[in-house]
């Protein structure tokens, strides 16, 4: 191993070594990931604390087009990861073109996703949902919980859609190295992995 | 920067040095299966805390398989998980003390069937 691998990988530029063996900025992106996982988790206990409350709580949901509507994204969803996977790989193996097109499929994946959620969302609101109404009569708490917790996790995801596509465009320009790639496919994961809590707890625990 | 070998990531990433590709479509298509398994379970007529319990059970074992190998928590250095993975569990153990609070509220509710007149006020 060349000095300049040693200082990029094992070691920090004082010299010392690293304990977890990688960039600090994967580290990093770790502990994001942790206090996120801890952000959601406190929405998601919030969401059980309102229901077991609440003796109106109403479940509205269907299997169509609502649950059918969820298992695409999921399927959607999980796909991006892999996508993304494949990226990550070809980044590492130095091939530039080949990234970035799983790049833009795990982009265009991402803002499916968005696009299938938005959708269910306008559906739900002509239908008389917001986070104070309930057209079902029960619980408003149940258009507040649905649209808090749904509507946090679409904001990750297009968070992460506009992130890979800068990260893309930087890294085809060269400006950014593979690892990049690598840091900002760990919070795809993670947003694929906050999915399969919300799916079953919001989506199929509501289906009348 | 601008060379090939200047964008690709430190020697011996795990991205690079991790599983095949393989491996990561079989946990796709075993994420996939437990995704329809959740979805026949709740229409197998199942009460609602016997369905909780099988859905966060399966959401956890899809959780487990996302961090062991898309995220590669798997093949990194153990000190990795050992320093995240019991904070994050002690933090939401810890949130589990609303639940005393939340099944208290279900025994404060008012009959459904009670008066409607405010209490002390006038029909």
């Amino acid at each position: 191993m060349s000095h300049a691998e040693l200082t990029l990988g094992e070691v920090g530029v004082a010299g010392e070594a690293r304990p977890y063996g990688f960039r600090t900025k994967k580290l990093v992106m770790w502990l994001f990931i942790i206090a996120d996982a801890a952000t959601f988790g406190a929405i998601l206990f919030a969401y059980g604390y309102v229901r077991v409350g609440s003796a109106d709580w109403s479940r509205p949901f269907t299997f169509v087009p609502t649950i059918r509507n969820g298992i695409v994204m999921t399927f959607v969803l999980l796909t991006s990861s892999l996508t993304m996977l494949r990226a990550v790989r070809a980044a590492m193996a130095g091939r530039v073109g080949m990234a970035v097109r799983w790049l833009g499929a795990t982009i265009l994946l991402g803002a499916a996703f968005a696009g299938l959620h938005l959708r269910e969302w306008f559906a739900m609101i002509a239908e008389g949902w917001s986070l104070t109404r309930n057209p079902l009569g029960g619980s408003p708490l149940f258009g507040a919980a649905f649209f808090g917790i749904t509507g946090l996790h679409l904001l990750h995801v297009i968070a992460g859609v506009v992130a890979i596509s800068v990260v893309t465009i930087l890294f085809r320009r060269g400006r950014l190295d593979a690892s990049y790639i690598e840091t900002t496919g760990l919070y795809w994961h993670f947003v694929d992995l906050v999915w399969m809590f919300v799916f079953p707890l919001v989506y199929l625990m509501n289906v009348r | 920067m601008s060379g090939t070998a200047e964008r690709t990531a430190p020697s011996g990433s795990v991205a690079e040095t991790g599983p095949g590709f393989r491996l990561y479509v079989l946990v796709w298509a075993g994420l996939m299966c437990i995704v329809v398994v959740e979805v026949l379970l709740t229409y197998a007529g199942l009460t609602a805390p016997a369905l909780l319990l099988a859905l966060l059970s399966l959401a956890f074992i899809e959780a487990a398989l996302a961090l062991l190998y898309f995220m590669h928590l798997r093949y990194e250095r153990p000190i990795l998980f050992w320093s995240l993975i019991p904070a994050l569990v002690f933090v939401l153990v810890l949130f589990d003390h609303l639940w005393p609070d939340a099944f208290r509220l279900t025994s404060m509710r008012l009959p459904v069937s009670t008066s409607t007149t405010p209490r002390g006020g006038t029909p």
